[in-house]
């Protein structure tokens, strides 16, 4: 297997450089095929993750279920996301379309690489690193359309997760430090060092990483109230990357949250990395709920949402049952691919009405026959409405959290997606299922703007109904296996 | 009580720290960006020397090369390119702020204040620990915080960044002298990467708005 | 073998002496430099000494309407640093009886007393300008008292008392004493306090005849004769005596008198006047190498000041350096 590892690895340079050669259209191609290359070596991964504690290539490569439950909507968007954006970018003739290509598309398989290699290396000093790299390349990509509102939100992003970042990187020197005093002055922090000599770390240290490796990575994985570059960059960057940041970006911050919880856990019991998780979690899910309820922009509409779910993720972290944290393992993987086609969709509403102002946008399943209806289905699924996967893994959520002694906070997480489900609701209705203007018909005509947008969406939809449906009995393995990775050493 | 007097390993440690903090201090008042510029390679030479001390007392060869490479990196690249962006903007080279020199100055004190209680609270009293170190790497990260907050130009908040990651550098040479080389030279690449991408973002500002105030980014609300 | 050893009172009596008659010296010594600096031969320097008989045969000049605080502020404040010498260590390592009769809050106490009872003289005189400077030396006292504040506690906490000799004692007893960042830092702000205290350069232009840009010196622009022989007198012993505090508690306590041996004593006399003349010297080039600051920037130089102190409490207290 461990030449699926490398592969992964590998796979994405080669595309980032052969598309600084080739000319868009082939560059679309390419990325297309690296896109479905990586998610099928994902999946490749999964028997064997689940076979063994862990896979591990020299030091630096390691790969156990927990990596592979984020690799897998990290590589599922890629693919998707590719062939969306073959079908969703309008480049103007010449020389300025070729060089926006180059430089989309070299970042765009570049920050696909970072995301994708950041669950793969082994410790937490190379997982900042990583994550330091996903977000330098996605501030570029968030500012690569040139507009004021991009170059705002770029600037806001890049300060802001600098900053975050900056915590984090304490939280890991900090954590190193922790473990200076088991294992000696030097050593390699790799997660397996870290692990296994995690119960004898000084208990006030571990718990000062903790906190700030929340705060830290939090403001990355766009928990209130350091969420605020999030719907800036969310709705200014091109939809490709909205899609990328808000499907693969957060989860990749949210797996490095929960590696130093894995550590904290060891070390400090349960009771407060739950806590610290509980308290940022029921804060986003608040705020967002109540921002959805307010938003006028379609893409700033659906960056709240993922604030909702983020929220969502940190709240069952801190519920005890094991059935809750396989709950938020597969919500990572479900919003993914539901986040991602919302955006997808936006993307198409936007191409179409030439506005993401809500205000603008009226009857977009009658002048989109295909990926209007689809949009609603994906905000849908976004709401937890059944058959999509959200449905199931907030369920498990729920149900874990129900399970726990502090019942309320599940009954309070019902509340607020309830909440954000009429935010979310009330914005299709209104501009997807309105009437179509007779004006507006003329205008604008019916058909869609691509048929690439429609595949990517129907992908996945497709996967959200597999997930919602029936879990695949391997995948189901790995979300018991990591899950299990999660939990206290007993 | 009166406290046993520090060895002088720890002495010295501590006031390469004090140090990095009162530059981090100048640079909240430095009302130019020049000289804040200096002042943040000045901060690095610091932080460069006491990798040299910590290299020479804990006898780690492999600090000796970090610190060769955070000298060039820090003293000699990223000033040069960020003077150079200054050079190039040719527009008001004096930075702004939102409030007073005096009153930055009390809201950093608070927050080193802060930074050593809550330092203070972990009861770190290891012998082998330069810990007053500690708390000073903590308040430059939030004195830092204070300057990216309160100025409002792209100049003082790249700065602010690069400063804020000298403090986790005193940090990690204080607490995690040990950390691999290879971590510590991925960590000086990442910056590396994260000034040129702060420098494209600034040139793209400037491109845009023909200064380097940030007070025109307030488009993007709610 | 026995010694001749030198009662208390006299030695603390050769304290006030040395700080009483070594002042005008110091002074002296430091313009001389400070002429040589410039480019000029400078003053001799026992000119303060000539300057001070000369004043005190001028007949005194009182000012209309003004009342016997006029006459009588600057003989307190004369008798005040008297008073102080007794309380520091001037030549001793070990205190003296008298030591112990104030902490080193006393000795600011009672400097800021004779500050005031000139400044008071300087109002009394009902002169715009002498008001001007008095206002201000008050205005910026203000300021400079949390500096020095700041500074005694982090005194107080590194010696766990507030006695200048014990912290004098500390400081010699290792050299991780002298480069905790605690005492440094408290050293440093104790230096910009004097630099602000003794009216030099970037505060004030000691030398100026610029009556707005004055605040010490303002003060006894109307004072004549033997009261303004007492106020000059009186001003180049605080700046000895700071010096003195700078010197023999935070920055060079050694060549003091370790024993009561009149050698050891004596010979401590020149020694601490030597290293005054150094220190003055390093203000003189301080001086004549920065430019003044606006009168409204020096809150900035204060605040600086004090974020030194400040930090020099940070630093021991919660940070164990």
């Amino acid at each position: 297997m461990n030449h699926v590892l490398l592969a992964i690895v590998i796979v994405p340079v080669v595309t980032s450089i052969a598309t600084w050669w080739t000319p868009p259209a082939i560059s679309k191609v390419v990325t297309i095929g690296s896109g479905i290359a990586l998610f099928l070596l994902a999946l490749a991964l999964i028997p064997s993750a689940t076979a063994h504690s862990y896979l591990a290539v020299g030091s630096v490569l390691r790969v156990d279920a927990l990596s592979v439950v984020f690799l897998v909507p990290t590589t599922f968007l890629y693919a998707t996301t590719s062939i969306f954006a073959a079908g969703y970018l309008h480049l103007p003739e010449g020389e300025a379309g070729r060089r926006y290509a180059r430089r989309f598309f070299v970042g765009l398989n570049v920050f696909c690489w970072s995301m994708a290699v950041a669950p793969l290396v082994n410790g937490l000093a190379l997982l900042w690193v990583m994550i330091e790299v996903t977000t330098v390349i996605s501030a570029l990509l968030v500012a690569i359309d040139d507009t004021d509102g991009a170059t705002e939100a770029a600037w806001k992003y890049v300060i802001l997760a600098s900053l975050g970042l900056g915590i984090a990187l304490f939280a890991t020197i900090i954590m190193y430090y922790a473990g200076t005093r088991f294992f000696g002055s030097s050593y390699d922090p790799s997660y397996n060092k870290l692990l296994s000599g995690a119960h004898a770390f000084p208990k006030d240290v571990v718990r000062l990483a903790d906190v700030l490796a929340v705060l830290g990575f939090g403001t990355k994985m766009g928990l209130v109230p350091v969420h605020t570059w999030l719907p800036d960059a969310h709705s200014e960057a091109p939809t490709p990357i909205s899609a990328l940041l808000s499907g693969a970006l957060l989860a990749t911050s949210f797996y490095a949250i929960l590696r130093f919880f894995q550590v904290s856990v060891r070390c400090l019991g349960p009771a407060f990395p739950r806590n610290v998780l509980l308290i940022f979690g029921l804060a986003s899910l608040v705020l967002a709920a109540f921002y959805l309820l307010s938003q006028r922009d379609l893409k700033r509409l659906l960056a709240y949402s993922s604030v909702e779910h983020m929220g969502i993720l940190a709240i069952g972290m801190s519920f005890s049952a094991p059935l809750a944290i396989v709950g938020v393992l597969l919500h990572v993987i479900a919003h993914g691919a539901a986040k991602g086609t919302a955006f997808f969709g936006a993307g198409s509403v936007a191409r179409k009405f030439k506005s993401k102002d809500m205000a603008r946008i009226r009857g977009g399943v009658g002048l989109l026959p295909w990926s209007g209806p689809m949009l609603v289905l994906a905000v849908l699924a976004l709401s937890a409405m059944p058959p999509f996967g959200i449905f199931r893994s907030e369920f498990l959520i729920v149900a874990g959290g129900l399970s726990d002694p502090r019942d309320a906070i599940a009954a309070v997480l019902v509340v607020f997606v309830t909440v954000a489900f009429f935010g979310l609701s009330w914005f299709t209705t209104k501009t997807m299922l309105s009437p179509v203007p007779e004006r507006e018909r003329l205008r604008l005509g019916r058909g869609e703007t691509s048929w690439l947008i429609v595949v990517a969406m129907a992908v996945g939809l497709v996967g959200l109904v597999i997930l919602g449906v029936h879990v695949p009995g391997q995948l189901n393995e790995l979300l018991q296996h990591a899950a299990s990775q999660l939990e206290v050493a007993r | 009580m009166p406290h046993a007097a520090p060895s002088t390993f720890t002495g010295a440690v501590d006031v390469i720290a004090v140090l990095v903090l009162l530059t981090e201090f100048a640079m909240l008042r430095a009302p130019m960006l020049r000289s804040q510029v200096r002042l943040y390679a000045f901060q690095s030479l610091v932080v460069t020397a006491l990798a040299i001390v910590v290299a020479a007392t804990r006898h780690i060869d492999e600090i000796y090369v970090l610190a060769a490479l955070s000298f060039i990196l820090k003293v000699i690249i990223v000033p040069r390119i960020v003077l150079r962006l200054l050079s190039r903007a040719e527009v008001s080279l004096a930075g702004s702020s939102a409030f007073s020199v005096a009153t930055m100055t009390l809201i950093a004190i608070v927050m080193s204040v802060f930074a050593f209680f809550s330092v203070g609270a972990l009861h770190l009293q290891s012998t082998a620990l330069p810990s007053a170190a500690l708390a000073i790497s903590v308040a430059v990260v939030l004195v830092a915080f204070v300057l990216i907050i309160l100025r409002s130009d792209v100049v003082s908040q790249a700065i602010g960044f690069f400063s804020l990651e000298n403090g986790v550098s005193v940090a990690s040479l204080v607490v995690a002298s040990g950390l691999p080389l290879i971590v510590d030279v991925a960590f000086l690449f990442d910056l590396l990467v994260a000034v040129v991408v702060f420098g494209v973002l600034m040139r793209i500002h400037h491109g845009r708005t023909k200064t380097l105030s940030t007070d025109s980014l307030d488009r993007l609300k709610g | 073998m026995s010694q001749t050893q030198l009662a208390a009172p006299v030695i603390q009596a050769l304290q006030d002496l040395t700080i009483l008659f070594g002042a005008p010296l110091v002074s002296g010594v430091i313009a001389h430099v400070e002429g040589r600096i410039q480019g000029r031969r400078g003053p001799r320097v026992f000119q303060p000494y000539y300057d001070l008989a000369k004043l005190f045969r001028k007949e005194t000049v009182v000012p209309e309407g003004s009342s016997w605080v006029f006459l009588v502020g600057p003989i307190i404040a004369f008798s005040c640093y008297l008073i102080v010498p007794l309380l520091i260590p001037v030549l001793t390592t070990y205190g003296l009886p008298l030591g112990y009769m104030g902490d080193i809050l006393g000795g600011g106490f009672i400097l800021a007393l004779a500050g005031f009872s000139v400044a008071i003289a300087g109002t009394e005189s009902g002169a715009p300008y002498a008001q001007l400077g008095a206002s201000r030396a008050m205005t910026f006292g203000a300021l400079i008292e949390p500096t020095i504040l700041f500074v005694v506690f982090a005194v107080g906490i590194i010696t766990a008392t507030d006695l200048p000799y014990a912290l004098a004692a500390t400081v010699r007893s290792s050299t991780g004493e002298i480069v905790r960042p605690a005492h440094i830092l408290a050293a440093i702000a104790f230096f910009l306090v004097v630099l602000a205290d003794t009216g030099r350069i970037p505060v004030e232009t000691h030398s100026g005849t610029l009556e707005f840009g004055m605040i010490d010196e303002g003060r006894t622009l109307e004072h004549s004769g033997a009261p303004f022989a007492l106020l000059r007198w009186g001003s180049t012993m605080k700046q000895l005596i700071l010096y003195t505090i700078l010197i023999d508690v935070f920055v060079a306590p050694w060549g003091l008198a370790t024993d009561r041996r009149p050698a050891s004593v004596v010979l401590a006399i020149p020694s601490l006047l030597g290293k005054a003349m150094v220190v003055g010297c390093i203000f003189a080039i301080i001086d004549n190498s920065f430019s003044k600051l606006r009168l409204f920037k020096i809150t900035e130089f204060l605040a600086a000041a004090f974020l030194l102190a400040v930090l020099a409490v940070l630093v021991f207290y919660l940070g164990g350096g």
